[in-house]
């Protein structure tokens, strides 16, 4: 731990080039809080004060009884490094050169721990690394989506024996797609040499196994204005170690070691220790083969080798040997710790060897950017507004001036001490925030210009939050992370901060999971419903992704991402929110409205004083344009010809059409299309904005269930109007624009789809029959087996519909006498047999189903009240 | 039996016309319709006057409800009151086709509309052209229709006058709670006359047609027909700065003029005695008062 005054944080603040923010992500389990630990245990930064009482990895009690991270929570370090020499800055650095000399097969340079009663002094070798760890359980993504948004750097960690799983190719593919640089660190290498007692050269596979498929994911989702952001440990983007023997090493530090003793320089050294290289030890020379198996690969030999041999030496207890070889590395024990043996002893000379800190620290200072680096090209992707105005500018530069405007992105909100309220935790991308200034708080509904979703404010407090504590600074610069005090009031879950009139907000994140599975609830105590009413406010400003609202029936809905997700959200709730328990109702999931087929009429709708006509056709958008505008590769905000250009190149529209999109629905971004596809109508601009609107209401609740409707695309076909404008205002276009929409779904054939997980589970092999017996219960389907390289443990990979999955963990669990571990995903959406307007069929009973619960008349209302005829 | 049409004219409960008036007396439904143009007295009076309990019909009865009207008039004899003319700037034709085509008699009353009354200015009807409608503007809606321009520039290049009718609200629904499914009413609005020139003079400016500058003629028509009518002619720039009080305002432009025409509009011309009103401001100011909570 360091110890530092909040002057003297707050002065590193300024350092804008020796920033660096990452997030930890990884699959659930795979050693990001262990990982964390280790560095904040190193590194962390504490103010003075503070420093007795300091215990940054507390958080939550649910977190600790599950041993599973829920909320992401940010932590400052610190960390004192020579670019230019490329290597640590020690305080002592005699002892350092004294060392380097030691050695045999293995030199260390082991640098004096920075006295942690000495107050640092800032330099320009300083580095302040924020870094947030984030949750690995897929139920929690959108805490990763929100922590990525205010990083540029991702730690990415996967276990050498399980190599990379689902959620690390959902978590690193969001961090492409924010533009946030990645590094990797191959953890629980401990695992494989205890566990497995895997020789060096199935290390090396093992190793290569999982940088191959990290890699190949990166290049899926590969951007260009990044660069090429793959990783390559003779690149020293990648570590190994053990985050729970707090151990590690990226090649550069051994690199450096050899490169004086082979005579070469480090860089190459590098490259010489991955990959096919072998050392011919009798000709002294590097060649490219094993020499018919006599040799040993580079990395073996120079790498895994001896410290295979100190796990061994220590472990087998070989007291001798382990002495002779920790002389070797440069290792001197206390004398308390020499009486160790065994595992204990294994660690404490690992961590003295390779300390995981340094050499991952050492890893994010020199191979992550810092903000100044980084905005310079995710201002693209973050900001909404002309990319050559004022603000774009600024964050382009990471401006901290005096005169650059204030730009800040809060991306959630924490809840304080104070019941009810909470932090507006975000980054600064431009400016300064400081106590007390006057700023323009957007919400995600600001649309420039006008007035809604807009507050001018002034800022109450600006603080640093670290882990559990905050302190109060007058101001923070551009490229750091901050807290805000009283900004909860206007923001529900995020937003932007700025100080310039014209600036456009920060895009809204894009989460990669969806509120698919809700449940009812309502007090034990009817007098308790002012509180619960109270508590679902609190809830909903909490976590990124739940959502809570009132059904038209009066049912209180809480909706999240699985059942996980949701039993957290009402534990906080009944404990945290409210303080009384509630009852639950059982979980139900969302459905959507779809068309299958193009309509069989063009359908007229007149308007309330039957003065207007109507004319709309509809048809489904197809396979895999929905998606495409969920996951925002087709932006809705992109440029008309922009959007015109990839519908026709993709997916075949006529690029007149495509250039004439009215607008998506629902709430203006949906993956509904409405096209005017009239031609020659008089004041048909004086309508748009009615249409749209009875377009956007009709998206959001769909005539059959009043479930939000997906992939329909809509044609406007014709329009009558009166002749005075008076008589064709928003009183009647806009329900008349819902009716036809309605109408236009009863005629092309409507469907209803159910979410559908993708689910990932591990199991050895003795237990797959449980596990297909299970999955064939609740509808699913396999469509994938492999057995992990190296393991006994099967991987299955199948689909199953949400409805199904409620209690499926346990089941599965029961099924297979817990040997089944299943992860659940959203994936698609999938159509429910039959026409939900033919008595009898499934999908007809899901809608009535749907109706009753939500206090709707119990059936389907008929068409003619939605079609009129002429 | 038989659905009656009956205008109200633009006064009082006095205005309706004899047989107007016998008509009502010998209905047992009456229905009043109270979205397109209000009287200058209360239900009340009207009950009192004509003898008979009067339903209210808003907006969403006439059009979405219209059968409660109609169907009942196979059975009883129905008045539906319409303020000024049953079929001068209302859209009441479909309630007619539709009793019609289920057998039911249908017999109108006329009555005096702004639409003839606007004569009053001393304009002559014989030289009006197209009728317009200004639209109370939706800034954040996107709701500004300008329309009417084409029209006006129409009538002006014809040497006509244009009648523009201002909007009025009295019973709009909220369109953003509509759209979450919701509905809740907005407080009545009017337009005033300093409004709708605003509005003509902002839409020249981004039209630049010519169709009037802020000299043209004009003339404002408040409560026409009402003891307190105000009537006042100046050029656009004048009327902007005249406080008409009360609704229902109208205002015409005037186009190529007799030489009785501008003797008329002399006499009204605005003096010192016309009630002047600081000229309004953007009234969307917003709230910057709200109080910043304390932690």
């Amino acid at each position: 731990m360091v110890n530092f005054t909040v002057d003297q944080l707050r002065e590193m603040m300024d350092l804008k080039h020796n920033i660096r923010n990452l997030s930890v992500i990884a699959h659930v389990d795979h050693g990001k809080s262990t990982l964390t630990d280790s560095l904040v245990s190193k590194a962390g930064i504490i103010a003075a004060k503070n420093a007795g009482e300091a215990r940054f990895t507390d958080t939550r009690q649910d977190e600790q009884d599950r041993c599973i991270t829920i909320k992401s929570t940010g932590i400052s370090m610190f960390f004192e490094y020579n670019m230019d020499a490329g290597e640590k800055v020690s305080r002592d650095a005699l002892q350092a050169a004294s060392d380097k000399a030691a050695g045999e097969e293995t030199v260390v340079v082991e640098a004096a721990p920075i006295d942690p009663d000495a107050p640092g002094v800032i330099t320009d070798n300083c580095y302040l690394i924020n870094l947030i760890d984030s949750p690995g359980h897929v139920d929690f993504s959108s805490e990763v989506t929100a922590a990525l948004r205010v990083t540029d750097g991702a730690l990415v960690v996967v276990d050498t024996v399980d190599g990379v799983c689902v959620q690390t190719e959902t978590v690193l593919r969001q961090a492409i797609a924010e533009r946030v640089r990645p590094v990797l660190m191959v953890n629980k290498v401990d695992r494989a040499l205890l566990e497995l007692q895997l020789p060096p050269e199935d290390l090396y596979q093992a190793f290569s196994r999982a940088i191959e498929s990290v890699n190949v994911i990166i290049a899926t989702y590969n951007d260009e204005l990044m660069g090429d952001v793959q990783v390559y440990p003779d690149r020293g983007t990648v570590a190994f170690g053990s985050g729970l023997h707090q151990w590690g090493f990226t090649l550069k530090k051994f690199a450096k070691m050899y490169a004086s003793k082979f005579g070469t320089q480090e860089d190459k050294m590098m490259n010489k220790l991955w990959g096919d290289w072998y050392f011919d030890a009798d000709n002294k020379k590097w060649i490219k083969n094993n020499n018919g198996g006599t040799l040993e690969r580079a990395f073996c030999q120079f790498i895994m080798t001896p410290i295979c041999k100190m796990f061994e030496a220590i472990m087998e207890e070989k007291k001798q040997k382990t002495e002779r070889m920790l002389k070797a590395v440069g290792v001197e024990l206390k004398t308390d710790e020499k009486d160790l043996i065994g595992k204990p002893l294994l660690k404490r000379v690992m961590q003295k060897w390779l300390p995981a800190a340094d050499a991952v620290l050492e890893m994010i200072v020199v191979h992550l950017p810092s903000p100044v680096q980084a905005q310079k090209y995710r201002v693209e992707n973050l900001y909404d507004g002309p990319l050559d105005d004022n603000m774009a500018q600024a964050i382009r530069t990471c401006d901290t001036s005096p005169e650059a405007p204030l730009c800040m992105y809060v991306s959630k909100m924490v809840p304080t001490s104070d019941k009810g309220r909470f932090y507006a935790f975000g980054r600064v991308f431009a400016g300064k925030i400081a106590t007390g200034q006057r700023v323009r708080i957007l919400g995600p509904n600001y649309v420039p210009g006008k007035k809604t979703d807009l507050w001018v404010k002034n800022i109450q407090r600006t603080i640093i939050m670290m882990g559990r504590y905050v302190e109060q600074v007058q101001d923070i610069p551009a490229g750091n992370t901050c807290g805000l005090v009283g900004v909860d009031q206007y923001l529900l879950k995020s937003g932007t901060i700025t100080t310039d009139e014209n600036a456009c907000g920060l895009k809204t994140m894009k989460f990669s999971v969806s509120p698919v599975v809700r449940v009812a609830v309502e007090p034990m105590n009817s007098a308790d419903l002012p509180k619960l009413v109270e508590g679902m406010k609190r809830l909903s400003k909490s976590d990124p992704m739940v959502l809570c609202y009132t059904e038209e029936s009066g049912e209180h809905i809480i909706a999240g991402a699985g059942e996980l997700h949701l039993e957290i959200c009402l534990k906080d709730l009944q404990e945290d929110f409210m303080g009384t328990p509630v009852r639950i109702s059982d979980p139900v999931v969302s459905y959507r409205e779809t068309v299958s087929d193009k309509s069989s009429q063009t359908c007229l709708s007149k308007s309330p004083n039957k003065h207007n006509r109507l004319y709309m056709e509809a048809e489904p958008l197809g396979d895999g344009l929905p998606a495409d505008i969920e996951n925002g590769v087709l932006n809705v905000r992109d440029d008309v010809k922009v959007r015109a250009r990839f519908l026709a190149d993709n997916y075949g529209w006529d690029v007149t059409e495509a250039r004439k999109i009215w607008a998506f629905g629902p709430d203006g971004t949906g993956c509904n299309i409405l096209v005017d596809a009239t031609k020659g109508v008089n004041y048909l601009n004086e309508i748009k904005e009615s249409v749209n609107g009875g377009f956007g209401w009709a998206m959001g609740a769909g005539p059959l269930s009043d479930e939000q409707v997906r992939g329909v695309r809509f044609n406007l076909m014709d329009v009558v109007l009166h002749a005075d404008a008076i008589h064709r205002g928003m009183g009647q276009i806009m329900p008349t624009a819902r009716r036809v929409v309605y109408a236009c779904i009863y005629q092309s054939t409507p469907s209803i789809l159910e979410p559908v997980y993708l689910c990932e589970i591990q199991c050895p092999q003795d237990a797959m029959g449980g596990c297909y017996g299970v999955l064939t219960r609740r509808r699913g389907h396999v469509f994938a087996e492999e057995q992990k390289p190296g393991t006994p443990m099967m991987q299955l990979k199948a689909y199953l519909p949400v409805m199904e999955s409620f209690g499926f963990t346990a089941d599965l669990r029961s099924n297979t006498g817990g040997k089944a571990f299943p992860q659940c995903v959203f994936d698609h959406w999938q159509e429910l047999g039959g026409n939900p307007l033919v008595p009898g069929s499934k999908a007809n009973e899901v809608v009535l189903g749907i109706r009753k619960r939500k206090g709707l008349t119990p059936e389907i209302p008929p068409l003619d009240r939605y079609l009129d005829k002429l | 039996m038989v659905l009656y049409f009956i205008g109200l004219g633009l006064g009082d409960e006095k205005d309706i016309t004899v047989r107007g008036l016998e008509a009502v007396k010998g209905c047992r439904k009456v229905v009043l319709e109270r979205y397109t143009s209000v009287l200058g007295v209360d239900k009340e009076k009207l009950e009192a006057f004509y003898g008979r309990p009067i339903i209210y019909a808003d907006r969403e009865t006439v059009e979405s409800e219209a059968e409660s009207i109609y169907e009942s008039a196979a059975t009883e004899d129905v008045a539906f009151l319409v303020v000024g003319d049953p079929f001068c700037a209302t859209t009441h034709t479909d309630l007619m086709m539709r009793a019609h085509k289920l057998g039911i008699k249908v017999e109108v009353v006329h009555n005096a509309s702004v639409m003839g009354a606007a004569a009053s200015c001393g304009l002559q009807l014989y030289n009006f052209g197209h009728t317009v409608s200004l639209c109370l503007w939706d800034k954040e809606m996107d709701w500004t229709p300008s329309s009417f321009y084409e029209k006006v520039l129409y009538n002006r290049k014809g040497g006509m006058h244009t009648l523009c009718l201002l909007d009025i609200k009295v019973k709009e629904p909220d369109f953003a709670e509509m759209a979450k499914g919701r509905v809740r009413y907005l407080p009545p609005r009017f337009m005033t006359i300093a409004q709708a020139v605003e509005q003509l003079l902002e839409v020249e400016t981004e039209r630049k047609a010519g169709a009037y500058t802020k000299d043209t003629m004009a003339v404002g028509l408040a409560r026409l027909g009402q003891p307190s009518q105000l009537i006042v002619s100046g050029t656009l720039d004048e009327l902007i700065t005249v406080d008409f009080g009360a609704p229902l305002h109208s205002l015409v432009i005037a186009g190529e003029t007799h030489p009785i025409e501008e003797e008329v509009l002399a006499m009204y011309a605005i003096t010192a005695d016309t009630p002047r009103a600081a000229p309004p401001s953007e009234q969307t100011q917003h709230d910057e008062s709200g109080r910043d909570g304390e932690q």
